[in-house]
């Protein structure tokens, strides 16, 4: 290979960053080629990252096989053999030290004795004087190279798509370079292989989103959605601050990957494979479940989950390759990375993966629900996605191999099929002249014929139909969750109820029965994992799927189907470029277009029918510790889940085919189908009110008497100091008499009693 | 109880700084003439005279000491004379007694070279030209700024009390050997006031050690002269224009 | 006994200084006292400028005792110095008391008083007891032309014109 392994990760986020500092410094210059910087840079950024990913596959397949062969064992796809190829992975690139300090006081380097209570000072050992830096590395495993080729390539794609897009903004080249930052922040982020380089990227990734959603910030609405999504995802980052300070104090080190210091000894990172082949050394009970926790979220404020998700629908007011970029493959999808990483530390964890799928449990139906009622074609999308994203987390939340590889799988499908329905939304919104509000168009399928069916491919893949992406994602899912919620199975392989059992051969469980510091808060919680809980889960994700279906068809048939309308705005949109009325887009917005399509079209069947994806996830350290890697179960595909999902989404596409199918699209049938219930749905379940009424409206309240205290009481105060000098000054001011022999005698009379009281001190 | 009971070193210190304080203020302009004060000023201002006298040492021989004493009587007597006397042109008059004195002291005290400078400078440049403005600025004499005095009280106790804590503390002084300042001397002055070859001395050192010193004091000397005509033709021009 | 010196007894121990060293420090010190009294009590600007040379007289003495008590050129070096910079001091001094009595018409350091604070009234002498001196006659003339306008803070400042 010509370039080395380490330079193309570095490449990866340099290649982005050059990019947006270019077209920062030049932006005026290069008028309306301001997006080549950025196209170029993040197009070799993509070719870098899928280096990366078929390097990696490469050494992970080359590799797996020689340690199957080697154990004596004939699966090749042994645990035992999935965590000696992970070993591979567990030493990143430095790039330099950050922080270098050279006798750093750790609480506990040494291992944490499992279950130790935080509370007892220097948890686990003495404290000790180490050198210490913050490494900045780039890590390169399975999970990591996925998702940088992932982000990458949607961000290419969205890169193009823009050129289209935007070609009419005067802000162009700020938007290009935002774009480019944002790649670099999230490939960074990904790469990051310390808990504390990932929060600044994580701060770096949101405030990149800010910069995005209120890309239009001369627009109201779009400042106050910027300002939102931003303090929205401040209460997630707190999480993650908690989490990172919990995770330096109970484990003495902040990275990932184990450390070989300077005297020779190891440190072994959190998730580092040290760490990870003795499961006792994670620790569980109270302080493992808060540090889960408290990355959950993290996790639900980056990933729109409930109660942090009401930041993503208002997103929609920055321009729609933002919104796909940001909310179809990349930063939402922060937090499905963040747990599946950590995913050692939740299976320590039983309650806090019940969290984890409960949370998107709710989250998946609260959205599907709302999404159903929502006029504006990106709004449906906007909550399609946060119901999607509750998918992946009910999925990440069984806490079993199948379940975190599902995660990713149907994060990568996705944002296949997410982003074309973006992109799609975008491009009918280019021809209605910005109307978005699918009541004031219809019948644009002979208008806009490819983004049309590319539209409509995206939907099948959406709403779960056979062969398309989303099916075979949502599949996995939907077994993963089978698995947890029918314990005893339905093909009689033995499916462990709970994590306790799964950990029993490596002594596990024991040691979370008897583990002292469980409180009766986090014994409550670990007692949801139980299949009666699961079952509510599945009946939720089963409900969910029909609605996905149901309300990516209504989309559908009301934006493409029934009489040919269009909004007056359209007419008038294309005079400036010698265009007539509405059209279809140009050329290099189509072609993503079709791409993405392509893409949904088959890489859910691909994937899943070589278990490319799967298998390679595997033997990411995290995914292969023996905590995880013991819930794997051989590859299968189960009719009767399948059945299951495939009549939920029928169900659904029938529904909506009879409401809306070839009718006008600004009916009344929503209303009539619903009642009273339409008025929950439209307005959200009345979350922003709530937020508005406990939240907002107190802390303005606060805000208010603080102004007033600081009005009054601190300036007051202050006032009273600036009066006391120009009162004591008034008093002699008589003194000031501008007679020049006063002055002298004044300074005369001084400097000899100043005399007068040093000869007073030495004459004794 | 005798005398020398009585006047111990510090009274007799005190009584001089009180006597001279009140000297000085019942001698001061305040306005108003009163023969009483005048007489009353002289007579405390000689005790204090004489109280301070005390503070110096006998001199060598009786000579010495006659001619130490005339020449620093001198001196003081017509500075305070200088001060305080209404009449800006007798002050003048009175400051140029006081050179006199003034130039007999630093005889004494081997500088003859200095004496005569002095003399030469002031009483021959600086005086003169003094009095020459002095003709032009004010002809009268008896102005009314010149018959009172700004806080003539304080002023006069500052003074006193400063001149007490200089008393006192050269005494203190005084019982610290001498300590050669340089290393190694370059000349040592000889005590005799009619030195060998003393103004030849006293210019090798000025044009050697200070040679750039004496620079500095021309270049300076260059400055005020070429100052003081830019000042007096722009306040000349204004006083023009104040005439229109 | 009157004490033949009052310093002999006053300190402490010790060799006694030179006898015309402290004396001629005595003497320094009475000039510069005087000198102290003056420039801060003299309204003229003349007498004052007298009295900071008079000041500057006192310095010189006091330099050369100090010269001759250590053995060393230094201060009388340094009077010769004090002679070039008072001579300097002299000259500007003089030209900006004629600039001042041009202005005024006064030698008055009280004249000078407008950086006093705001709202402080100007100082003021008392009403002074006339002076027995005849009374100067100044010839009289015959009014002509007609009289220029006068400014009434101009005559504060002006005693005549």
């Amino acid at each position: 290979m010509p370039v080395s392994t380490p330079t193309l990760q570095a490449l990866v986020p340099a290649l982005p960053l050059a990019a947006a500092i270019l077209t920062m410094l030049l932006g005026r210059r290069l008028g309306h080629r301001a997006h080549l910087p950025a196209v170029f840079g993040i197009a070799g950024a993509a070719v870098a990252a899928v280096m990366l990913l078929l390097s990696t596959h490469a050494i992970a397949t080359h590799e797996i096989a020689s340690h199957g062969a080697d154990a004596g064992h004939g699966d090749p796809h042994s645990a035992a053999a999935a965590f000696q190829t992970a070993k591979r992975f567990d030493s990143p690139a430095t790039l330099w030290h950050w922080a270098t300090i050279d006798e750093a006081i750790v609480p506990s380097p040494a291992a944490t004795p499992p279950g130790t209570p935080l509370s007892a000072p220097n948890a686990g050992g003495s404290a000790a004087a180490i050198p210490f830096s913050i490494p900045i590395q780039l890590r390169l495993d399975p999970l990591t190279a996925t998702m940088l080729a992932l982000v990458t390539c949607v961000g290419l794609l969205v890169a193009i798509y823009s050129i289209g897009y935007m070609s009419h903004d005067p802000d162009y080249a700020r938007f290009f370079s935002l774009v480019a930052l944002f790649v670099f922040s999230m490939t960074m982020l990904v790469s990051a292989t310390n808990f504390l380089v990932v929060y600044v990227f994580w701060e770096a990734v949101g405030a990149c989103s800010y910069l995005l959603i209120g890309f239009w910030f001369r627009k109201p609405e779009a400042a106050r959605a910027a300002k939102k999504a931003f303090l929205v995802n401040r209460v997630g980052d707190f999480g993650l601050a908690i989490a990172v300070f919990l995770i330096w104090m109970t484990y003495g080190t902040l990275n990932f990957h184990d450390v070989t210091l300077a005297d020779g000894s190891l440190q072994p990172g959190v998730l580092g494979v040290t760490r990870l082949e003795e499961p006792g050394r994670i620790v569980g009970g109270a302080i493992g479940t808060v540090i889960c926790l408290c990355l959950l979220l993290a996790a639900c404020g980056k990933s729109a989950q409930a109660p942090l998700h009401v930041w993503l629908p208002d997103a929609m007011e920055g321009p729609t390759p933002a919104s796909s970029l940001i909310h179809a493959a990349t930063m939402v999808t922060a937090g499905i990375y963040l747990v599946a990483r950590c995913a050692p530390l939740f299976e320590a964890c039983p309650g806090a993966l019940v969290a984890v799928s409960l949370v998107g449990a709710v989250t998946a139906l609260l959205a599907g629900l709302i999404a159903t009622v929502q006029n504006d074609l990106k709004r449906v999308l906007a909550y399609s996605t946060i119901s999607q994203l509750g998918y992946m987390f009910v999925s990440l939340g069984t806490g079993t191999l199948l379940g975190f590889t599902a995660a990713i799988f149907h994060l990568v499908t996705h944002a296949f099929f997410k982003a074309l329905l973006f992109m799609g939304a975008g491009s009918v919104m280019h021809s209605m002249g910005g109307v978005i509000d699918m009541r004031r168009f219809g019948g644009l399928r002979r208008i806009m014929p490819i983004t049309a069916a590319t539209f409509l491919v995206g939907s099948l893949a959406l709403a779960g139909v056979p062969p398309f992406a989303g099916f075979f994602s949502k599949d996995e899912i939907l077994a993963s969750l089978h698995a947890k919620a029918f314990p005893g199975g339905h093909d009689g392989h033995h499916e462990p109820s709970t994590v306790a059992t799964v950990l029993q051969p490596v002594g596990f469980s024991a040691r979370l029965a008897a583990n002292p510091t469980n409180t009766p808060a986090t014994n409550w919680l670990d007692g949801l994992d139980r299949p009666t809980v699961w079952r509510a889960i599945w009946w939720m994700a089963i409900l969910t799927a029909g609605l996905t279906a149901f309300y990516t068809f209504r989309a559908v048939f009301m934006t493409f189907s029934g009489p040919e309308r269009v909004p007056e705005e359209a007419a008038g949109h294309d005079h400036a470029h010698g265009g007539s009325g509405p059209h279809e887009s140009p050329p290099v917005m189509t072609i993503p277009l079709c791409i993405l399509a392509a893409a949904s079209a088959v890489s859910g069947w691909w994937l899943f029918s070589t278990h490319a994806l799967s298998d390679f996830l595997a033997v990411t350290p995290s995914l292969a510790a023996p905590a995880v890697a013991a819930t794997a179960v051989p590859h299968a595909f189960h009719v009767d889940i399948a059945i299951q999902g495939t009549l939920a989404a029928a169900i659904g596409i029938a529904v909506a085919a009879i409401g809306h199918l070839g009718r006008r699209s600004d009916g009344p049938q929503m209303e009539r189908f619903l009642g009273p219930l339409e008025w929950l749905f439209a307005n959200r379940f009345f979350i922003d009110q709530l937020y508005s009424a406990f939240v907002v409206k107190p802390l303005e309240a606060l805000a208010f008497v603080a102004a007033a205290f600081d009005r009054f009481v601190i300036d007051g105060t202050v006032d009273a100091v600036g009066r006391l000098p120009v009162a004591a000054g008034s008093l002699v001011r008589g003194l000031q008499s501008g007679l020049v022999q006063r002055y002298a005698l004044a300074g005369a009379s001084g400097v000899l009693l100043i005399v007068l009281a040093l000869f007073w001190r030495l004459r004794g | 109880m005798t005398l020398p009971e009585i006047l111990t070193p510090g009274r007799l210190l005190a009584g001089a700084v009180t006597a001279a304080a009140i000297s000085l203020w019942l001698l001061l302009p305040r306005g108003r003439e009163s023969g009483v004060a005048r007489w009353l000023g002289i007579l405390l201002g000689i005790a204090a005279l004489a109280g301070l006298a005390c503070a110096g040492r006998r001199l060598g021989g009786l000579g010495e000491e006659a001619v130490f004493l005339t020449v620093s009587l001198v001196a003081v007597v017509s500075g305070a004379a200088t001060v305080l006397t209404r009449s800006p042109v007798y002050s003048a008059i009175w400051f140029a007694m006081c050179l006199l004195g003034v130039a007999g002291v630093l005889l004494v005290l081997g500088a003859q070279f200095l004496g005569v400078a002095t003399i030469v400078v002031y009483a021959g440049a600086i005086l003169v030209m003094f009095l020459f403005v002095l003709m032009l600025a004010q002809p009268a004499g008896l102005a009314p700024y010149d018959r009172v005095s700004n806080e003539p009280f304080l002023s006069a106790v500052t003074a006193a009390v400063l001149l007490g804590l200089l008393t006192l503390s050269i005494g203190r002084l005084s019982a610290e050997p001498a300590a050669p300042l340089a290393a190694e001397p370059a000349v040592t002055v000889a005590a005799d006031p009619l030195a060998e070859n003393h103004v030849a001395r006293l210019g090798a050192e000025l044009f050697g050690r200070h040679l750039v010193s004496v620079e500095a004091a021309g270049v300076l000397l260059l400055v005020a002269l070429i100052g003081s005509i830019a000042v007096v033709s722009r306040s000349e021009s204004a006083g023009l224009e104040d005439a229109r | 006994m009157m004490p033949a010196t009052l310093l002999g007894m006053l300190a402490a121990a010790g060799m006694p200084a030179d006898g015309l060293t402290v004396n001629g420090l005595l003497v320094g010190a009475m000039l510069f006292a005087l000198g102290l009294v003056g420039i801060l009590t003299r309204r003229n600007l003349i007498v004052m400028f007298l009295c900071a040379e008079l000041m500057l007289q006192g310095v010189s003495v006091s330099l050369v005792a100090w010269s001759r008590h250590h053995g060393d050129w230094g201060g009388q070096m340094l009077v010769i110095f004090v002679l070039t910079v008072a001579a300097c001091e002299a000259a500007i001094a003089l030209v900006l008391v004629l600039g001042a009595f041009a202005r005024t018409g006064r030698l008055d350091s009280q004249a000078w008083q407008s950086l006093r604070e705001d709202n402080l009234p100007r100082a003021v002498d008392h009403a002074l007891p006339p002076i027995d001196a005849a009374a100067a006659s100044w010839p009289k003339l015959t009014p002509a032309g007609v009289l220029p306008e006068t400014d009434e803070d101009e005559l504060l400042e002006r005693e005549h014109v």
